[in-house]
């Protein structure tokens, strides 16, 4: 087993389990920092499964993609909570 | 070698196929709009390494980056919604 | 080939680099103080709701949203993976272009990028790969977003409290 390919399988299996996470936490804003974990998992395995110039701009980009995500829906749903109440 | 290669690396794979199906499950089940964009989050980073591991480097950049963006555009609709 | 278990070791070993590398710049460039913006300030404070202490989750919500630190050893340890230091840089760089979309002045992550592609590249001069250190950081978010948001907030604001004196 070479170092990617165990550094590959680990990048697997974190990100189903934040996957599970994200599906069984309760509160909308604490699901995030699961789906932070499955965002990081995800653009560590990119990295790994291709080892091209251009795969660091892709991590990059899905990185900062989902980051926005993150950031957009949190600032979304806690101002609606702040007119609501 | 190889073959332990490709045995891994096809569990790496059924691993990301789980993750775009608990997405879908997940965006099918749940009700409220936020949670429901979570799960489309999901979704899209199970599918994206499907497409890196055929190679399409500069597709999987714009897959990255339109998805977020749509999901602000729905965003501002369930703002609004809201209210 | 090494066998399974050095493996498994040094990426441990990586992960507790990494968890240091981005633990101690984020608590330098004060990230528990408070929310960079309206969803890390909401984050954490649903945190504090579920029974964490609200510095910890301050520094969570910052995580969440906006690359900061860790992201920047992740994307480092990507780039030394790849192209050697002048992968880092480059991602380094992306870093810095990321925390410019997000809103954030961005000296966090690019602190962060730099230090942790030098740490990768020594460390790779000594035995271990690269490759390690992409599921190391895996492995250290994972304990602080992953696990129990309660015991890890109540641990950075621990050691935001050592900070401040």
């Amino acid at each position: 087993m070479t170092p990617q390919e165990a550094a590959l399988a680990v990048c697997a299996v974190i990100a189903v389990y934040a996957a599970i996470r994200v599906a069984l936490e309760p509160d909308t804003l604490r699901k995030l920092p699961f789906l932070n974990v499955l965002s990081f998992a995800v653009a560590g395995s990119i990295a790994l499964l291709i080892p091209h110039p251009l795969s660091i701009v892709a991590a990059a980009a899905y990185f900062v993609g989902s980051t926005l995500e993150s950031n957009a829906i949190a600032s979304t749903y806690a101002g609606g909570l702040d007119r609501r109440e | 070698m190889q073959e332990g290669w490709i045995a891994v690396n096809n569990i790496a794979l059924m691993a990301f196929g789980a993750l775009a199906i608990i997405g879908a499950l997940l965006t099918i089940v749940e009700r409220d709009p936020f949670r429901k964009l979570i799960s489309l989050g999901i979704l899209v980073g199970g599918s994206v390494p499907f497409i890196v591991d055929r190679g399409l480097l500069d597709v999987a950049i714009a897959v990255a980056l339109i998805a977020p963006l749509s999901t602000i555009f729905i965003l501002m609709v369930c703002g609004r919604g809201d209210q | 080939m090494d066998s399974i278990l050095p493996a498994f070791a040094r990426i441990l070993v990586a992960a507790a680099v990494c968890w240091l590398n981005f633990i101690l710049i984020d608590l330098f460039f004060r990230l528990p103080a408070g929310g960079g913006v309206v969803g890390a300030t909401a984050i954490g404070t649903h945190i504090e709701r579920g029974g964490g202490a609200i510095h910890g989750g301050y520094m969570m919500g910052n995580i969440v949203s906006s690359p900061d630190a860790s992201a920047g050893t992740l994307l480092a340890s990507c780039g030394v993976y790849i192209a050697g230091i002048p992968g880092g840089l480059l991602a380094t760089f992306l870093v810095f272009i990321g925390n410019r979309i997000c809103h954030d002045r961005g000296y966090a992550g690019t602190t962060g990028a730099i230090t942790a592609t030098f740490i990768v590249w020594g460390f790779s001069q000594i035995g271990f790969s690269p490759a390690e250190f992409i599921a190391g950081m895996v492995i250290a978010i994972l304990t602080i977003q992953g696990i129990s948001h309660r015991h890890s907030s109540r641990l950075l604001a621990y050691l935001w409290k050592v900070r401040e004196g």
